[in-house]
């Protein structure tokens, strides 16, 4: 598939949604990075490479709407999506370039990436 | 005897010897004697003083005794003063003193008799003492009654004003006797329940409001004998046969021939408090809601992942895909029944773009699977798909309470219609949204029209909590939007529709968001559970 060159950062705290989310996103031809924490994406991130970050919203620590911050800050480039086990919006999340909520689907989720990434000028 | 009841009496002759012998036969009275040699003398006197007595002679140069008498007479004040005439006894004089029609007149012959002089003298300032005391009194009383009356006036000031401070309070204030019956009604009971105090005077207080106490009534007696008060909470009806609650409290009077009752109608506020306890459960709900959706939310992806990574596996047989494709249809039907339900209750604070025309579709999807639609024949017309900006929740509740009425309206069937456009008007803004939802229902009464908006009015008794179109409305209001509506027959049938008109505004700047907590459970919304 054309995605191989798109690297996705899967974040979230438990391990195997995370795996998963990272499984099917590799099954529809992205290239996945995961990390568990906030914390760990930003270092992440900062070594470069990553397309687009896919972050839960609730996790222990910097929570995900706090992590969109911090990527819109240090490399505003980057589209974020935020994807939530709430059927909400959260309040401060209007800086993610995308909500998608875990009741949705994978097929959901794929649509949510190649729009934001289409967005941001990555032709796929 | 003191000074002040001293009697004048007044002497007249014109010889001063007489006057003398006059003197010393009537000074053991003790009394104030005066003396004056002529008519006009007597005259100055009597001007002077008050006199109780005229001992006059007849016969005086000038002016005599009988002239004398004629001119006190004419004067008002000396009318009733007493005259003793001093004269030989002729039969004229006789006749003329007889003629005397008022006044106190006597007369003595001469010669004088002296104890005969005194007792005429004595009787006569005697009598003039109990006139003056008379008057004394009289005048005292006058004097005290008129005191009396001025407080009298004044009390009565009183009382007309503490009546009219009763009237100003908004409690309904009764008065009745120990048989019930009512002796006063203020303005507040006129207005809590509806009748006129001269309809109710004399009337059985609860007889008349149906009162039902909260205890047994003898109970209530027996402390109200016991203490000379009660307190607690009592259902009653108002004329219109609306059930009030209120406050009352009870007070005996200290004769024990009466009571006072002070009824403060809490009707509204136990709605409200029950309206805010039902929205503290709803927010619980949400609460729990949340929690629950992300509980489930968070495997169903898990699940709903592993079976695309095992969706055309290569590993898999014919049969083994078959199994994964049920299971992750199944799966499918999970995720909309989470999506559905338990997002319901929160949502986004900023506004997002709202189909109404989907809205309404995702609203009737549910709906009409209910049992209550059954008969119900449901006719869209859509002419546009009425995007606006807004919050779905709110949007989605003014629009269920609106569709949840109107199948309510038609227990029997009838036809539901449903008219999304665009208005063109040149009153309505541009991007404005026209939504109408009509029904073949039972209509709605004239009386009705005024209060339907109101808080708490409700004619589905207690399956509505009176809440669902004042909160449209205000719902309404804050997107800057309408509602109005028509009851009306058309062909033997009657038509009710209702009409909102919502603009398409920027609701960024609507920092008003009170209405989201004030959310009310949808099944009371649409007087039922939703079906799913």
């Amino acid at each position: 598939m054309a995605f191989d060159s798109i690297t996705i950062l899967v974040v979230d705290d438990e391990k195997i949604p995370r795996m998963l989310r990272c499984l099917i996103l590799q099954k529809h031809g992205y290239r996945t990075v995961a990390a568990e924490s906030g914390e760990e994406a930003l270092k992440l991130l900062a070594n470069g490479g990553i397309d687009l970050v896919l972050s839960d919203q609730m996790m222990p620590g910097i929570t995900g709407t706090e992590l969109i911050r911090a990527v819109k800050a240090s490399s505003p480039d980057i589209p974020v999506i935020l994807i939530s086990g709430v059927n909400e919006i959260p309040a401060d999340a209007s800086c993610a370039d995308c909500f998608v909520s875990k009741a949705g689907g994978p097929e959901l989720l794929f649509k949510a990436v190649e729009e934001v990434l289409a967005a941001h000028g990555h032709i796929c | 005897m003191n000074d002040h009841d001293l009697a004048n009496i007044l002497m007249v002759d014109d010889q001063p010897g007489k006057l003398m012998s006059y003197e010393a036969i009537l000074g053991t009275l003790g009394e104030n004697l005066i003396k004056a040699r002529s008519a006009r003398e007597a005259l100055d006197q009597l001007l002077r003083n008050d006199i109780a007595v005229v001992l006059m002679d007849v016969s005086m140069p000038e002016i005599d005794g009988f002239e004398l008498a004629e001119m006190m007479r004419q004067h008002p004040r000396f009318q009733k003063t007493a005259i003793i005439f001093i004269s030989a006894v002729h039969l004229t004089d006789v006749d003329r003193i007889k003629g005397y029609r008022s006044g106190a007149v006597d007369y003595i012959s001469v010669p004088v008799i002296p104890e005969l002089l005194r007792a005429k003298v004595s009787v006569f300032a005697e009598l003039h003492r109990k006139n003056r005391q008379l008057e004394r009194l009289n005048s005292e009383l006058e004097k005290r009654v008129e005191e009396r009356t001025a407080q009298l006036r004044e009390n009565e000031d009183l009382l007309r004003e503490r009546a009219e401070l009763l009237e100003l309070a908004t409690e309904a204030i009764i008065v009745r006797d120990m048989n019930g019956a009512l002796l006063y009604w203020n303005a507040g009971a006129e207005a809590l329940y509806g009748w006129k105090r001269e309809e109710v005077l004399g009337k059985s207080v609860h007889q008349l409001l149906q009162t039902r106490f909260p205890t047994e009534y003898g109970l209530i007696q027996s402390e109200l004998a016991k203490t000379c008060q009660w307190e607690g909470n009592l259902i009653q009806f108002t004329r219109h046969g609306h059930e009030v609650v209120v406050a009352c409290r009870k007070a005996l009077k200290a004769d024990g021939k009466a009571v006072l009752e002070i009824n403060r109608d809490i009707t509204a506020q136990l709605k409200a408090e029950d309206a805010l306890r039902k929205s503290e459960r709803l927010a619980a709900m949400g609460r729990v809601a949340g929690i629950i959706a992300h509980e489930i939310n968070n495997p169903l992806e898990a699940i709903t992942n592993t079976f695309y990574l095992l969706r055309d596996h290569p590993s898999l047989d014919e049969e083994a895909r078959y199994y994964a494709k049920l299971g992750e249809e199944e799966l499918l039907r999970v995720a909309h029944i989470t999506r559905q339900t338990l997002g319901f209750y929160r949502e986004s604070r900023h506004p997002v773009q709202v189909s109404i025309s989907g809205l309404l579709d995702e609203i009737l999807e549910l709906q009409m699977r209910r049992v209550e639609f059954s008969n119900i024949h449901l006719e869209k017309h859509y002419r546009s798909t009425g995007t606006i900006q807004g919050f779905p929740v709110e949007l989605k509740q003014v629009f269920l309470n609106l569709i949840g009425n109107a199948a309510q309206a038609m227990p029997d069937g009838g036809t539901l219609r449903l008219h999304v456009f665009k208005p063109q008007g040149k009153r309505t803004r541009t991007g404005a949204v026209c939504i109408s939802i009509c029904d073949t229902g039972t209509g709605i009464e004239p009386e009705n029209v005024k209060h339907l908006f109101e808080p708490f009015f409700t004619t589905k008794s207690t399956k509505g909590t009176g809440l669902g179109l004042w909160i449209s409305k205000g719902i309404i209001q804050k997107y800057g939007g309408s509602i109005r509506f028509r009851s009306l027959s058309l062909a033997g049938r009657r038509v009710t529709c209702f009409q909102v008109i919502l603009p398409d505004v920027d609701l960024q700047e609507i920092k008003d968001h009170s209405f989201a907590s004030m959310t009310v459970p949808l099944e009371d919304m649409a007087g039922g559970a939703i079906g799913v």
